[in-house]
């Protein structure tokens, strides 16, 4: 493509940039969190670091209770999620005929509407249920969020599973449940995984949901940090280390899960 | 034989896609409406009298100028920065990745990072650098003698922080998927092209490009509808500030609930809304797969 001597430069310094634009906000909060209030307002030449802000950011009221339901939220919208999606994707990636397109136009129609024009009434819905503000009012929605995209994902990874095996088990004598069970969910589990760490990581970094739907006694983790940003007279070195402790699952699976988040990204 | 079997097949299907059904319905069905009774309602959140009043949140909506003159504007052009800024940047990324070059999977996992990043933790990461006083971007420009710009102050500078935000945040996502489709290109027509004496530009932009299209047009559609409806950057960053001039169109929805308490203005917005994005979901998928069929 280049001339040949230019072309080792050029990739270099293409790939140092990149790199530099992708890390460098991370990188620069993670400094932050590292100094000492004083030191916060020169991040930039200063040489003191010290731990205490992680320390003082859990102590703030409410800080520890949303670092938990965040986690505890996002663990049971996977499970909730990947449970009812398995098997709808399944039927739609398996069967043809009115159910399945009827069901596969609902979930294309379904993914379009914007977020806001069913969590506004959403909040009215979940009062009246009376589960506002608890586990149950945030996860059944945040479970209705993944419906659509991933039942439309599992039919992915299901057409990409050859349904001789299943026809085979069946002739042989399972179920269909059975051929389900043994033959098909074994085989799409990779995919399944995959999808299961962006969806623990979608939930843990929700916004609008979160905001709408818990208050005071269900305090989700974006909320309180997004607080946090408009309160006066912020204090950024408590800001940055909470910020911080909230981007570690980002952290984690970049590091250690790459293989699996590319696979399940593939539309 | 399969006779017998017909009741028994139906209810395994209807098995298989009742649970995500319900939940579909009871959480996402019957919101929707809700809020379509309520849009045509007097329903405030603080004195809800439900009387009858047809379209008169709508002709409220359609006429308040915060809406027409700022909302609008603002959601389209987030909309068209963002989803043009990470697709030549992740075309860019994605044509470098697709070479070999010492270094690779550095730039590869460093490029997944932002797309695993909470969208308000990156709203705040920005935020922080953007401060007036103490961000490090303002002291940059003053260590080049530059004078320091109070970013969230003006509309355009604020904005600007929002469109570069999301843009980070989504880059990786393009790169990613126009990498797998890159890929995946036969052969064939770039050796023939290259025989026939093109050069890389020209390789590019008439064979890998018409080649990539169908994969771009999908990228374009999926996300063009969610810039549409982005909440979470907007309200970290500005808050629809200052002084309204950055609402986008969920931000205003939410606000006529949640802080002027006008449920039936903010139900017919977000309704509004909806109905924008299904057209313009349509249109771009329309328009895009005629362009498809032109560049092949």
């Amino acid at each position: 493509m280049l001339a040949p001597g230019w072309r080792r430069p050029f990739f270099g310094l293409a790939a140092t940039a990149v790199t530099l634009l992708m890390v460098f906000p991370v990188a620069w909060i993670v400094l932050t969190a590292l100094r000492p209030a004083s030191g916060v307002f020169y991040v930039h030449r200063g040489t003191e670091f010290t731990l205490a802000n992680f320390a003082e950011a859990l102590a703030k009221p409410e800080m520890t209770a949303s670092f938990v339901n965040s986690a505890l939220i996002a663990t049971l919208a996977t499970v909730f999620s990947l449970a009812v999606t398995i098997t709808s994707g399944y039927m739609l990636s398996r069967f043809r005929g009115a159910t399945a397109s009827v069901w596969f136009g609902l979930i294309y129609l379904f993914r379009c509407i914007p977020y806001i024009s069913w969590v506004i009434p959403l909040y009215l819905l979940t009062q009246w249920m009376g589960i506002l503000d608890t586990y149950w009012g945030l996860l059944l929605p945040h479970v209705a969020i993944h419906v659509c995209f991933f039942s439309w994902i599992m039919k992915g990874f299901f057409d990409g599973l050859p349904p001789d095996l299943e026809s085979a088990a069946f002739i042989d004598g399972c179920s269909r449940w059975g051929a389900f069970f043994r033959v098909a969910l074994p085989l799409a589990t990779p995919g399944i995984v995959a999808l299961g760490i962006l969806c623990w990581l979608y939930t843990w970094n929700e916004f609008l949901f979160a905001l709408i739907l818990t208050g005071s006694r269900t305090p989700m983790l974006t909320v309180r940090m997004a607080q946090f940003v408009h309160e006066t007279g912020i204090e950024w070195h408590l800001m940055s280390a909470t910020a911080v402790m909230a981007l570690v699952p980002a952290l984690v699976v970049t590091l250690f899960a790459q293989e699996y988040v590319v696979k399940g990204l593939k539309i | 034989m399969l006779r017998r079997n017909f009741g028994e097949r139906e209810r395994f299907i209807v098995a298989l896609v009742l649970p995500a059904f319900l939940v579909l319905g009871l959480f996402q069905v019957v919101p929707i409406l809700l809020g379509a009774n309520a849009s045509f309602r007097s329903w405030s959140l603080f004195n809800p009298q439900k009387t009858f009043v047809g379209l008169a949140n709508y002709r409220r909506v359609l006429t308040d100028p915060i809406f027409y003159g700022v909302v609008l504007p603002n959601t389209f052009l987030f909309m068209a920065a963002s989803v043009a800024g990470g697709l030549v940047a992740g075309l860019a990324l994605a044509t470098m990745l697709d070479q070999r070059f010492r270094g690779e999977s550095i730039v590869r996992t460093a490029i997944l990072l932002p797309l695993m990043v909470p969208p308000v933790v990156a709203a705040i990461m920005i935020t922080w650098m953007c401060n007036d006083q103490f961000g490090i971007v303002n002291v940059a420009l003053q260590a080049v003698g530059l004078e320091p710009v109070p970013w969230l102050v003006y509309r355009w500078t604020s904005l600007a922080i929002v469109v570069a935000t999301d843009v980070w945040l989504w880059t990786p996502w393009f790169t990613l998927l126009i990498l797998a489709a890159l890929r995946t290109l036969p052969p064939e027509p770039h050796e023939a092209a290259r025989i026939d004496g093109a050069g890389p530009w020209r390789l590019f932009r008439y064979i890998t490009l018409p080649l990539l299209s169908p994969v771009l047009m999908v990228c374009i559609v999926v996300r063009a509808i969610d810039a549409f409806r982005v909440f979470d950057i907007v309200w970290t960053i500005t808050k629809g500030g200052p002084a309204r001039s950055t609402e986008t169109f969920s931000i205003y929805a939410y606000k006529q609930a949640f802080v002027y308490l006008n449920f039936d203005l903010g139900a017919a917005a977000s309704l509004i809304g909806a109905v924008i994005v299904m057209v313009l979901g349509a249109l771009l998928y329309r328009g895009l797969s005629a362009a498809v069929e032109v560049s092949r």
